[in-house]
């Protein structure tokens, strides 16, 4: 009971922040409205016993792609009036098809067949029972080729990340001494001989 | 008890949320960017749901993957991101109508 | 199966992963401005991969690491199609890329990933592997249209393939975690088991599937969900469309019969009816709004829609020589394709590039050969007799027919008259029309030489298509 109770409460905390995040005029404030979801979230795995990506979702989410995100937000210098028009134009849209969608997806989710005996196989967990360990167990053994992908895709990101967003540092123009004392008369100085100009 | 039902409606509902706001912001490509973290998070939401309940590990082990897949998304969307505004000053989804046909 | 034994199946992917790394670490200490280097250590590992892939074709399909790979006939042939198709696409990206002082070495380590993403796709055997090689493929991809980092252009359109792809796989990844919990597998051999035995989950199996397809349809352009393909066709670098819509596509219909058919045949009748939607849709708004297009690589981007609802014809047929005919339609669309792209960067010149349809007037006159094989490559898309592209709809609409879909097929014969009018539009322009200004094509002896083999092959198969859609028979035999 108590814990229908709790996963109530951080539900409607999420639902809020998530609607937030999608309402909210300053980009800032969505990001921190994210980070609320994804701490909600978190509690929420830890009831339904994923110990691990809930602790993974805050470290690696909150803490570092939310922080990247934040970083942007902060670099980019964005014009906030003209960004958020055009949202009340397309707000009875926007609804009409989240209402419509929520409708289809909430009547077969909410089918009696989703509480037969088929779902109430929960993991028991005995005496011991690691949730990192067996995780890490088939994550290195059954799941090694998909494992070796996800490191080409982080790769992928890197190099791709470094090409399209570093520029080249500007030219310094800081001169080279060397360079400076063996010039020579030829490389500055050019005599050119020509005609005299006729007056018009 | 929490039920399957319980955790599949939030999903759906976080779902519908995310759609909505993409549908809804998109003048705004730093909040389109979030509005897909949301609709992967309740793609987890769902994974774990259905490990949970039915025992079985090999959901979590997806939804893994899907947040190493979704931060190396976040890196190359930022860093698109970066180049557009470099380009144009703005990261207004609506002025990207140069092309049009 | 020992795991020795399972690494040497993988074998070909693996290669192609340490190849990329060492572009990547060779490309980052060399100075050369022209990355010649570069370039050919990535033609060279593409050579090496379509040989270990062509000399090691399995009969007999053979399952890997814990049944997430599959090493068959079908995935072979498009591993071969792949990086021989790809090998094509480096070269005329070579040229372009110098042309217009684009070049950089990530462009073909990005490239080589992309492929290693495709062979993934094309040999998963799981939902996990599938969606990881789809990311591996589309994050590469994201990052070639964004690679030219002056124009607002391309940087328009990587964000707009971006957000569109993410969208895409939320709702696939929305599908697979219907699937997952409706049979605790994410597998295909127990997906295909558990879904044709059970019948009391079937509408939810059908829920979890439509959002997959819609997932599938956005990836491969389907109508209606094609608005990205024509803002990135003619947003990106010329090089990057070309290499878009060649490979990636061969990897897409690899992923459709890998979910479709191998998953979730039992549930047939259901995705029938769903892609018989989104390949009329496809047929009618890529034939009618390609007629009013005068941007050439947004016209294709209309053609390449349109190509994609002929595609689904060959799934609708849904037996085995249907998916062959599919097959034969994509490698064939992936032929042509390669082929029109390249003429267009054959056309251009720096800061020039051959954009308008008005640029192809007058061609016979500046160049007889290079307009005669732009006419093979017209006349094939647009399915004339005896090019390729004709055999392509012919045996697709003629298991539609076998299959009993007669007004399927006579809609979408209708449809590719209406498409024949804007590729033989091009035609009447280089033949009929004066052009604007006789300036010569600069080309090396290399494109030349290139684009004149793929303009004749397609004019070759097209006289011999039987030995092709042999090959994709047998691909699909198992």
């Amino acid at each position: 009971m108590i814990e229908l109770i709790v996963f109530y409460i951080f539900g409607a905390l999420l639902l809020g922040a998530a609607t937030m995040v999608v309402v909210m005029r300053n980009p800032v404030h969505a990001a921190l409205f994210l980070v609320l979801a994804f701490f909600c979230s978190a509690a929420i795995w830890l009831l339904l016993q994923a110990e691990f990506l809930a602790i993974a979702l805050v470290l690696v989410y909150v803490g570092a792609v939310m922080v990247l995100f934040l970083f942007v937000v902060m670099m980019l210098d964005i014009n906030m009036v003209t960004i958020r028009e055009g949202f009340a134009r397309y707000l009875p849209f926007g609804l009409f098809v989240a209402i419509l969608m929520f409708l289809v997806m909430g009547l077969v989710v909410s089918s009696d067949y989703f509480l037969s005996d088929a779902f109430s196989t929960f993991s028991h967990v005995r005496e011991g029972y690691s949730n990192t360990q067996h995780l890490g167990q088939t994550l290195y053994t059954e799941y090694l080729y998909q494992f070796e992908i996800a490191g080409a895709i982080l790769l992928v990101a890197i190099v791709a990340a470094i090409s399209l967003s570093m520029s080249k540092a500007k030219v310094t123009k800081a001169p080279n001494p060397g360079d400076q004392v063996t010039v020579k008369k030829q490389d500055r100085l050019r005599i050119v001989k020509m005609d005299a100009e006729g007056k018009e | 008890m929490i039920t399957l039902t319980n955790v599949l409606l939030l999903a759906a509902l976080l779902f519908c949320i995310s759609v909505a706001g993409i549908f809804l912001n998109r003048k705004n490509i730093l909040i389109l960017l979030m509005c897909i973290e949301l609709m992967l998070l309740s793609v987890n939401m769902n994974f774990i749901a259905f490990s949970h309940f039915l025992g079985d590990i090999h959901g979590q082990i997806f939804v893994f993957f899907i947040l190493t897949v979704a931060a190396a998304e976040a890196a190359i969307g930022l860093a698109i991101l970066i180049v557009m505004f470099r380009n144009r000053d703005t990261i207004n989804v609506e002025s990207l109508d140069s092309m049009k046909g | 199966m020992s795991i020795s034994n399972e690494i040497l199946l993988a074998l070909p992917e693996l290669s192609l992963l340490s190849m990329a790394c060492l572009v990547l670490v060779v490309d980052a200490f060399s100075k050369d401005p022209d990355h010649r280097i570069t370039y050919w250590l990535t033609q060279i590992s593409l050579a090496i991969v379509f040989l270990l892939v062509f000399t090691s074709i399995p009969d007999e399909p053979r399952l890997a690491f814990h049944n997430s790979f599959i090493d068959d006939a079908m995935s072979s042939v498009l591993k071969c199609f792949i990086c021989a198709i790809t090998i094509i696409v480096f070269l005329y990206s070579y040229e372009y890329l110098k042309e217009n002082k684009l070049m950089k070495g990530e462009y073909f380590v990005l490239g080589l990933f992309a492929v290693l993403g495709m062979m993934i796709m094309s040999s998963a055997y799981s939902l996990l592997s599938i969606y990881l090689g789809l990311e591996l493929m589309s994050l590469s991809m994201y990052a070639m249209v964004a690679m030219n980092r002056k124009s607002a252009a391309a940087s328009e359109a990587a964000m707009k393939y971006f957000i569109l792809g993410a969208l895409a796989s939320g709702m696939l990844l929305y599908g697979i975690s219907m699937i997952y919990g409706l049979t605790s597998s994410i597998q295909f051999t127990e997906i295909a088991a558990i879904s044709m035995t059970s019948v009391e989950n079937s509408r939810f199996l059908v829920f979890g599937m439509i959002f997959m397809i819609i997932g599938i349809a956005f990836k491969l352009g389907a109508a209606p969900f094609h608005m990205w393909v024509p803002d990135v066709y003619q947003g990106a670098p010329t090089s990057v469309t070309l290499f878009i819509s060649t490979a990636p596509k061969l990897a897409a219909f690899a992923m459709a019969i890998r979910i479709l058919v191998d998953g979730l045949f039992p549930l047939v009748a259901d995705w029938q009816s769903i892609l018989m939607v989104l390949a009329v849709l496809s047929m009618a708004i890529g034939n009618i709004v390609a007629i009013s297009q005068t941007n050439i690589k947004r016209m294709l981007a209309y053609s390449t829609i349109a190509h994609v609802g002929y595609l689904f014809l060959g799934l609708i047929a849904g037996t085995i020589n249907g998916f062959a005919g599919s097959m034969f339609y994509i490698i064939s669309y992936a032929l042509m394709s390669m082929g029109t792209f390249g003429m267009i960067i054959l056309l251009g010149r720096y800061e020039f590039e051959a954009k308008n349809l008005e640029d192809f007037k007058g061609l016979s006159g500046r160049s007889p050969w290079f307009a005669f094989i732009m006419m093979c490559l017209m006349f094939s898309m647009a399915g004339v007799p005896p090019f390729l592209g004709f055999w392509s709809k012919w045996f697709v609409l003629k298991e539609l027919v076998a299959s009993g879909y007669f007004a399927l097929a006579a809609v979408s014969v209708v449809f590719s008259i209406i498409g024949a009018y804007y590729y033989l539009r091009i035609v009447k322009l280089m033949y009929f029309d004066k052009p604007d200004k006789m300036t010569a094509i600069k080309a090396t002896k290399q494109m030349r030489a290139v684009l004149t083999a793929n303009g004749l092959l397609i004019l070759v198969l097209g006289l011999l298509p039987n030995s092709l859609m042999q090959i994709c028979l047998t691909a699909l035999a198992h």
